[in-house]
């Protein structure tokens, strides 16, 4: 033969050798390849967070020895400012610590001296003057882009007057707070001299006319405290007043009746009487956070109590200082706190009791503020030296304990598992815990394979040993072409006619559950019976599947029949109301037990196919030596048959349950998607498989919530890995024994 | 006594418990029949021309409706009806329950029209006049009707050819305005050539495009002149614009054989027709052709990778822990849940792959992404991974089938292994690779929590083939039946209208699983008998 043609076929030959074998190797890469991927995505979650720092350099500008009252920066870390105690704004680069331009703040009557300086919200400062009297100024960055400046971005920055309150007869008091809400609604909050509060209200009041009014109020508030005041604040739309006093005790008033403010309560928040050295309201002003002279940070909210009404209570702990708390403030955007003690800057996540960044530069820290966007932090020593710090705190909600374990949530009464991962407003906290999901992934399944596994093995048993072989050769194809029935479809079918027909006649349906086992006893008894006469006793046998199935028929068109008169007798006309108002269950149109049916038939031709298959393969010789000992047939399969085959059933069962686990569509359309923790098999569920398919599309990418997702399809990999794995392990077994694929 | 030690051995001989096996297996097949015929019954009877009742009711009123179904009144004193009273834009409901006891009189009478309107549902009423676009009506018979029918449908063919010439020059304008997007982003001056000629091709473009929206405008008008009017059961006259008039029948004056027709025609529509009312009506042509291109898209991946791996499994692995493992992967993949792909897709191709194209070939688009979202291609290559266990597991076991003296003769032969494989294994594995193949087709027409996430849309604006360059589309979202199943039947806003097209889509997707898997799994028990019980 030509040499060139032999050497043809043998490097065709081996470069085939080499695709087939990466073929096959591209099998086990694929599935490597998803689950690196999706835990890729998901792992972010647990980054433990980073703080960096940006940019460092002593304070610029005079060094008159005025004080520094409050700093603060824009959102894309570039232009800073400084407050001194003379009103004096100074603007500076914050990354070379060049100064920029100045603003003065002059009050009302012109005084150029400052007591004390609050910020809250978005970069709104409460400036206390000399005089008495407070103004309320926001200092402005808007960002634009500079056309003569080859379209780049700068920052732009102004200052705004939102508010002036004037200078109170008694003059200068300790302390004071004060917001403006979005309806001009002005709330001043004045700690005298003498301990005692004082509220100044002004609000805009639409008379009868329809004619605004200006409405001015003032009142001393109530105050039953045994100790001294020591710290207050004002939620943002100036309606709820909290104070913390030396004994450890917190005051909670309602401002919103501008003629009556009220005490709500005097709760002794410590039993030790430490003092509560500061306080502040998380973002959205529901959870107050307190931080006391023991260095403890607490947070807390009112809850309801059906005794004694709504009162405050200790919901989460926070990691603490080592140093008394000097003071403690909200993030912008999400429910962490930011804690200010002698030892540095902290930052801890409510709702998580994570734990996320402390800054602790080696110079004590004297101010500090944190950008609008939350990812950015400056901080001013005692020294002067003004640092910039970065942030990078992805996922501060999550943590194992909020995923699994179970949460207090804002505005919850008590610690609950909840899936509710978006609301309209802005302060909204999503709630990601999956415990809901895995529970009613596993609940589903359960009911599912419930129904499914007796159908498919006893069936499987049918039809490999006792059916006829003609009826095997049309039973098994038929089971095979049900696998391929979308489960779309299913779900369609069970979620828009099997479950309005179930709800319609439920009493039919738990009648035909005895009905059905009852009429196959009776028909069993009678056929027993009948087989004796002469004519029926050759009728051959293997025909029972057929025989049986107008029994099944008849017991349901039976119960059909019966149902609504049972309903009336029992349970006065209708089941649903009795269940509810006897058992205390609700019964939801879309629950188990249409998950079951529906579900349950998803799975059975796969159980089926396995089973029967493992059944048939065991050697006829077996069988054969039974009979050939006189064992009757159901003694040889349950006997020898089934304990041969049981890795096999094993295997179908397991790969059954893995697909049940994962089955999207059905539970999507029929299970109404509510994640709730509730065994009761009249209510639905929310499985980890239908909840991505209904968040995901929402899921912002990299957010939380698409980690999340991402982590819920690791587990449901995990699960069916683990499950196919196994199973497919003990079908290696099986083969190996005998010898037959 | 003797009874009881009968009954005994009765029990532990298990007669009993094969027949309860049997009833299991009878309970299992009873199942899939009434699911079948769930879908038979449903679907079926949508396109029949049943006919229009008039009723007369106690309290005067009049209904005009097809019944749907009857069943007991909740307090089982009778029996009630629910009626498709169709009329959406003047009551408001398409279904109204009557108590039977609540009906005087029904009749059939002939002059009842069924109106299919591109708005609002059908219309059933009677023909009062027709108004030929002169302001002032004329009374008309069915037959005017018609005949002015038949006109406007010419006049509104003709609009449709503008409307073409229309998607095609917007489509020339986008081009150019992607084209000048791209010299942006490149930085290409002003007075550059290419530029000045983008912009005098968008001129000229841009003034056709003038003029066709200005002709289509003027044709619209025109053919919107002609109505008819006609009354509704409760007496409240409509007029309706002949071009919103789909098709207009009169159901209780066909015979048994007009309707015959009527019914072969609905159906054809429903092949080749497009959607309308939010899906609830028309065709599934966009639906049927986005499912025919996924499946043959993702065939296009699947397949090699599913016959090469099983080629290696049978014929060149040699059995090992190495092949354990693949076989547990390949176990995996096709275990893995559907969603899990979805989201692997979501995350590997359309924000890794598709990402990457864009930020490399289209970066003057961003953030508009063009490979960077769902799309057909996408999704075709996520359901390919889900498929590709099907196809390995059938072609290894058709390899396994083929005896080893085949082999052996070929080797004895003298030739490689390569042409044993590809003159031999691979001739006689055919059906059972052909049924692995129309398996995984028949799973990926099925599939549809996968594609929700990679790239399926409740109505697709174009086709992922037209007439523009490159014709395939593979970026483009598309329509699937499955999904259509369950946009339509739980998305929509009136479920209960939606109802008979999403039995109507079951019905086909179904019929098109079952066909598909049919074939696949007899062309498979074929194959095991020829090897199994052959002359070898």
């Amino acid at each position: 033969m030509n040499p060139a043609f032999l050497k043809k076929i043998k490097r065709n030959d081996r470069i085939a050798a080499w695709i087939i074998t990466i073929g096959g190797m591209a099998v086990i890469v694929s599935v490597v390849l998803i689950l690196l991927l999706i835990t890729k995505v998901s792992l972010p979650l647990f980054y433990s967070p980073d703080s960096q720092l940006y940019t460092s350099f002593q304070l610029p500008g005079d060094k008159t020895g005025k004080q520094v009252f409050t700093l603060g920066m824009d959102e894309y870390l570039e232009t800073g400012y400084i407050v001194d105690s003379g009103g004096l704004v100074r603007f500076f680069n914050v990354t070379d610590g060049s100064g920029l331009d100045n603003y003065q703040f002059i009050s009302e009557s012109g005084s150029q001296s400052l007591v004390s300086i609050q910020r809250y919200g978005r970069l709104n400062h409460v400036l206390h003057w000399n005089d008495g009297s407070v103004t309320i100024e926001q200092v402005k960055f808007s960002p634009f882009f500079d056309e003569n400046n080859n379209n780049l971005r700068s920052i732009q920055h102004s200052i705004e007057r939102q508010a002036a309150f004037a200078a109170p007869a008694t003059g200068r008091s300790e302390q004071v707070v004060a917001r403006i809400n979005e309806e001009d609604r002005q709330v001043r909050v004045d700690l005298l001299q003498n301990g005692t509060l004082r509220v100044s209200l002004t609000e805009e009041v639409e008379s009868l006319f329809g004619a605004a009014e200006l409405v001015e109020a003032t009142h001393q508030l109530e105050n039953t405290a045994v100790g001294q005041i020591t710290t207050m604040i004002l939620s943002n739309d100036g309606i709820q007043l909290y104070a913390g006093t030396n004994q450890g005790e917190i005051l909670r008033w309602n401002l919103s009746d501008i003629e009556t403010p009220l005490l709500e309560e005097v709760t002794q928040a410590f039993s030790d009487h430490r003092e509560i050295t500061a306080l502040n309201l998380v973002f959205g002003d529901v959870s107050l956070i307190v931080g006391d002279n023991q260095g403890g940070l607490t947070t807390w909210f009112p809850v309801r109590n059906s005794d004694t009404g709504w009162k405050l209570t200790l919901i989460h702990e926070l990691t603490g200082h080592a140093e008394p708390i000097r003071s403690v403030s909200p993030t912008p955007h999400d429910k962490s706190v930011v804690s200010f003690a002698s030892g540095g800057v902290q930052i801890s996540h409510m709702t998580s009791e994570r734990f996320l960044v402390g800054i602790d530069p080696p110079e004590k820290i004297s101010h500090y503020a944190l950008t609008t966007r939350g990812d950015g932090m400056m901080t001013l020593t005692e020294q002067g030296q003004l640092s910039s710090w970065k942030l990078d705190i992805p996922h501060p909600e999550i943590s194992f304990k909020t995923l699994f374990g179970k949460v207090w949530y804002e505005g919850y009464s008590e610690p609950a598992w909840a899936w509710q991962s978006s609301a309209g407003t802005d302060d909204y906290e999503p709630k990601l815990s999956l415990s809901p999901l895995i529970f009613g992934t596993l609940k589903g399944t359960f009911y599912a394979m419930l129904f499914a596994v007796p159908l498919a093995i006893f069936g499987a048993i049918y039809t490999s040993q006792f059916a006829r072989p003609k009826f095997k050769g049309v039973v098994k194809p038929a089971v095979e072409v049900m696998a391929a029935i979308p489960t779309v479809i299913i779900g369609f079918l069970a979620a828009l006619w099997l479950a309005p027909l179930i709800e319609r006649s439920l009493g039919s349906m738990f009648l035909s559950l005895i009905l059905i086992p009852a009429a196959l006893m009776i028909s069993i008894a009678l056929w027993q019976a009948a087989r004796k006469i002469e004519p029926l006793k050759r009728v051959e046998r293997g025909f029972e599947f057929l025989a049986i199935a107008p029994v099944i028929i008849i017991a349901v068109a039976i119960a059909a029949v019966l149902g609504p008169g049972l309903e009336n007798w029992f349970f006065a006309g209708d089941l649903k109301q009795w269940l509810f108002t006897e058992m205390g269950t609700r019964y939801d149109p879309r629950n188990c037990i249409i998950i079951a049916f529906a579900m349950g038939f998803a799975v059975i031709p796969i159980i089926f196919t396995i089973s029967e298959d493992a059944l048939s393969n065991v050697p006829p010789s077996l069988k054969a030596a039974s009979l050939a000992l006189g064992a009757s047939r159901w003694q040889t399969v349950w006997r020898v048959i089934l304990p041969s085959a049981s890795p096999g059933i094993f295997a179908g069962t397991m790969i059954g349950f893995g697909r049940a686990v994962g089955e999207t569509m059905i539970v999507l359309m029929a299970t109404g998607n509510t994640a709730i923790m509730d065994l009761s098999i009249f209510n639905g569920m929310r499985p980890l498989s239908a909840n991505i398919a209904v968040e995901i599309p929402e899921a912002p990418v990299d957010g939380s919530l698409y980690r999340t997702l991402f982590l819920t399809a690791v587990i449901l990999f995990v699960m069916t890995f683990i499950v196919n794995t196994v199973a497919e392990i003990v079908r290696q077994r099986l083969r190996a024994k005998y010898g037959r694929f | 006594m003797t009874k009881m030690k009968y009954m005994n051995r009765y029990w532990r001989v298990g007669e009993p418990m094969v027949w309860l096996s049997g009833a299991a297996l009878a309970v299992t097949l009873l199942t899939a029949i009434v699911l079948l015929a769930v879908i038979m019954m449903n679907g079926l009877g949508v396109f029949w021309p049943s006919e229009l009742q008039e009723l007369r009711l106690k309290d005067g009123s009049q209904v005009v409706g097809k019944l749907i179904r009857s069943e007991p009144t909740s307090d089982n004193s009778g029996l009630r009806r629910q009626y498709k009273i169709a009329n959406r834009d003047l009551y408001g409901l398409d279904f109204r329950w009557i108590d039977e006891d609540q009906i005087v009189s029904e009749q059939t009478p002939d002059q009842l029209l069924v109106l299919e309107r591109v708005e609002h549902g059908d219309f059933y009423g009677v023909l009062k006049g027709l108004d030929a676009g002169t302001g002032n009506a004329l009374s008309a018979t069915v037959d005017d009707l018609s005949e002015a029918l038949g006109m406007v449908e010419s006049e509104l063919g003709q609009l449709s050819e503008l409307e073409d010439k229309l998607k095609a020059a917007s489509y020339r304008i986008e081009q150019i305005r992607l084209k000048t997007l791209k010299l942006d982003f490149q930085n290409v001056a002003e007075n550059d050539p290419d530029r000045q000629k983008l912009n005098d091709e968008k001129q000229v473009f841009s003034q056709k495009f003038g003029n066709l929206v200005e002709l289509q405008t003027k044709r619209t008008e025109k053919a919107r002149q002609a109505r008819a009017i006609f009354v509704a059961a409760n007496g409240q006259e409509s007029e309706i614009v002949l071009a919103d008039i789909f098709q207009v029948y009169a159901p209780n004056q066909m015979s048994i054989s007009d309707k015959v027709v009527f019914y072969l025609k609905k159906l054809a529509e429903l092949f080749v027709g497009e959607p309308r009312e939010s899906n609830t009506e028309g065709g599934l042509f966009p639906a049927i052709f986005g499912t025919v291109m996924l499946i043959f898209v993702m065939s296009l991946f699947s397949f090699p990778l599913g016959v090469v791996a099983a080629i290696y499994l049978r014929e060149y692995a040699k059995d090992g822990i190495l092949v354990r493992i693949v076989r547990i992967a390949v176990n995996n993949l096709a275990g893995i849940p559907s969603i899990v792909y979805g989201i692997f897709g979501l995350g590997f191709f359309i924000y890794g792959i598709g990402h990457g194209i864009d930020s490399f070939f289209f970066p003057e688009r961003l953030p508009t992404p063009t490979f960077g979202t769902g799309g057909l291609l996408w999704a075709s290559l996520t359901l390919a991974l889900l498929t590709v266990p099907v196809v390995i597991v059938s072609t290894e076991e058709a390899l396994g089938a083929i005896p080893r003296e085949m082999r052996e003769g070929s080797y004895a032969l003298g030739s490689t292994k390569f042409q044993t494989l590809v003159r031999i294994l691979l001739p006689m594995a055919s059906p059972g690779i052909m049924t692995g193949l129309i398996l995984a087709m028949a799973r990926a027409a099925g599939e549809v929590a996968p594609l929700m996430i990679t790239g399926v849309v409740k109505l697709a604006p174009a086709l992922p083939i037209d007439g523009n360059f490159p014709f395939f589309h593979l970026d483009r979202k598309f329509m699937h039946l499955g999904f259509h199943i369950y946009d339509i039947g739980f998305q929509s806003p009136n479920v209960e209208a939606a109802k008979p097209m999403v039995f109507v889509t079951t019905l086909l997707l179904v019929l098109i699983v079952l066909i598909m898997s049919s074939v696949a799994i007899h062309l498979r028990n074929k194959m095991k008998k020829r090897y199994t019980f052959g002359t070898f």
